[in-house]
């Protein structure tokens, strides 16, 4: 077509940005395959010697690698349902259910977008430090470490999520009223309405909801790098890769953390590259909130 | 609507009698109506309760007292002595705090805006446009570590970069030690890894524009620059707008990039607000202005998003 009437110029400039996008993800790749000495000398080289596997059995070994990572499923997998769940049921509620209070509950989720996320890291903490009767807390939160020595503490403050509810709600929104009705004439209770009609028709919402927290949990850093720092033993992968990074030789060790990098990061890159529809709509709608 | 003056059987046997009936099952199904309403919403406003209400109320406590960080019974309510400390003469929150968080957030928009504007109208005129549009979004779905951590790589004198650099017959460039390349430097890779996303929502902007308007301009013997100034532009103005404002309020409130890369360092080159307010609070227990510190960049990023919501607005009215 008409638009297309510069191809070369196009191209120059697309690869381009593409090369640049792409080389820092093959820099990492390839530096987690040099051997001892390869890496951070010059004269700088791209390509290892000699394919070196064993920087991923180091990886896996001196950043108790498994363990590392039972700890991010757990805490995504958590949050994801958690995050799915409440978005799915408050949804609804908001969408289709009548009730006083729902024009204020709607715009409280609303607003909960405006507050970004680093005004509630201090808070957040702090409530979790003095949890009521947890990790030797008495019933006034005081005396112990409260929940941040437990593993419920990576996940806590990521459990509901308002875009997530408003997103779903729009589309329920969609959902005729009487599909519904027909539902509850056939004897059908709120519960089985939702189970049996509104789950299954927000399949497609429900999949891009999920992507989008999927990643953005896997990827969380700074509050797993605080309840990390209280607990050691529930560090994520990225924590755990981060502190490794800063505590060893530059030269000696970065194809170590590269090869864990390359594993922390090929979940989330699978998972994208099989469903980056769902993904990119994800963040589509999220950019337009 | 008809429907629900029908009770269904369980009603029926219910109901006293015969008389009144629908209306009484209407009103029923109405009052478990609500029921249902709130247990569904029973987690999410607990949640709320617990992990938005509760915390806003203490930040603002804590941001207006002193406090040492153990017995929430020694909170000592100081007023806005918090705040005036931060603006106090010798206090580094103003400059370079707060001067580099703009910086941060202005290089980010500036160079993602340029970068993603122009890949975004040039993949517009190429084939396999969903595979370019892959590549340009690996960063967006990578940790900040992995993303920091392979720059930081890349910028030491015997990475990538400096690789590249000498190649080139260049003297290497100590990037992220130097104080006067350390900020740019990161903000290089913030841009980087955001421009992926701007590309998207500038595409479907430049989607929505008619491919008359182009027709015409080729009738009309418009050079491609002329094309770009005078029609993808200007019609491309309201995405254009929308990835700015956004990108600016992420850049605002960005830290765990920093984290990763440099620390906030040298001295205090690359620290920002939001990593003030991190070390101010779990490096140095001074919870107090961690707090304050959280809300003055909280009223930045308030102004900027009002103004976004008020542009908007106004723009749907024009419409």
């Amino acid at each position: 077509m008409n638009r297309r009437r510069f191809p070369l110029l196009s191209y120059l400039l697309v690869v381009t940005g593409a090369v640049l996008t792409v080389v820092p993800f093959l820099d990492m790749v390839m530096t987690s395959f040099k051997g001892p000495g390869e890496s951070g000398t010059l004269p700088y080289r791209f390509l290892p010697q000699a394919f070196d596997l064993s920087n991923y059995r180091a990886a896996i070994d001196q950043l108790d690698l498994p363990v590392l990572f039972r700890n991010s499923v757990v805490a995504t997998a958590v949050i994801t349902g958690s995050v799915l769940l409440t978005s799915s049921l408050a949804g609804y509620a908001l969408a289709k259910l009548r009730f006083p209070g729902r024009n204020f509950i709607f715009r409280l989720v609303l607003s909960t977008m405006m507050f970004p996320p680093f005004l509630f890291f201090i808070p957040h903490f702090l409530i979790l430090v003095h949890w009521p009767l947890a990790g030797g807390n008495d019933l006034f939160g005081r005396g112990g470490a409260g929940l941040t020595v437990s593993m419920a503490a990576l996940a806590m403050p990521f459990l509901v999520n308002g875009f997530g509810i408003f997103l779903t709600r729009q589309f329920v929104l969609s959902i005729p009223d009487e599909v519904l009705e027909a539902a509850r004439i056939d004897g059908a209770g709120e519960f089985a309405v939702w189970w049996r009609i509104v789950v299954p028709q927000t399949k497609p919402v429900v999949v891009t909801l999920g992507l989008l927290t999927f990643v953005d949990a896997w990827n969380e850093y700074i509050w797993a790098l605080l309840v990390s720092t209280a607990n050691p033993d529930v560090m994520t992968l990225p924590v755990g890769i981060q502190l490794l990074q800063d505590y060893v030789d530059p030269t000696r060790t970065m194809p170590i953390v590269m090869a864990g990098l390359v594993l922390s990061i090929l979940p989330v890159l699978i998972l994208f590259l099989l469903l980056q529809k769902y993904y990119i709509r994800g963040v589509m709608l999220s950019g337009l909130k | 609507m008809v429907n629900t003056l029908t009770p269904t059987t369980t009603e029926r046997a219910h109901s006293p009698g015969s008389a009144g009936l629908a209306v009484d099952g209407r009103s029923r199904t109405r009052r478990r109506q609500v029921v249902v309403a709130y247990l569904f919403l029973a987690p999410t406003l607990l949640f709320f309760a617990v992990f938005l209400i509760l915390p806003l109320g203490f930040a603002l406590l804590l941001s207006m007292s002193r406090w040492a960080g153990f017995d929430l019974g020694d909170i000592d309510p100081v007023g806005l002595d918090n705040f005036t400390d931060l603006f106090a003469d010798g206090s580094t929150f103003l400059a370079p705090i707060l001067t580099n968080t703009l910086l941060f957030a202005l290089g980010t928009v500036a160079l993602a805006l340029a970068g993603s504007v122009l890949v975004a109208t040039c993949i517009d005129n190429l084939r396999f446009q969903g595979l370019w549009r892959t590549l340009y979004f690996l960063p967006i779905v990578t940790t900040v570590v992995a993303v920091g951590n392979v720059w930081k790589y890349m910028y030491e004198p015997g990475g990538l970069v400096n690789g590249v650099l000498n190649a080139l017959g260049l003297g290497s460039v100590a990037f992220l030690q130097d104080p006067d390349t350390a900020l740019p430097s990161v903000v290089v890779v913030q841009a980087w890894a955001s421009v992926g996303s701007a590309i998207l929502i500038l595409t479907a902007g430049l989607k929505s524009i008619p491919e008359s308007y182009y027709e015409a301009a080729a009738l009309d013997g418009a050079g491609p620059v002329a094309v770009l100034w005078k029609i993808t532009l200007p019609l491309l103005r309201p995405s254009l707008l929308f990835v700015c404002i956004t990108q600016f309020l992420t850049g605002l409130q960005s830290f765990a990039l920093i984290i990763v890369m440099t620390k906030g360092g040298p001295g205090d080159a690359t620290n920002v607000a939001a990593l003030e307010m991190y070390r101010q609070a779990f490096s140095y227990g001074n919870w107090g202005i961690a707090s304050a510190a959280a809300f003055v960049l909280f009223v930045v990023v308030l102004a900027v998003t009002l103004m976004q919501l008020w542009i908007f607005r106004r723009k749907g009215e024009d419409a």
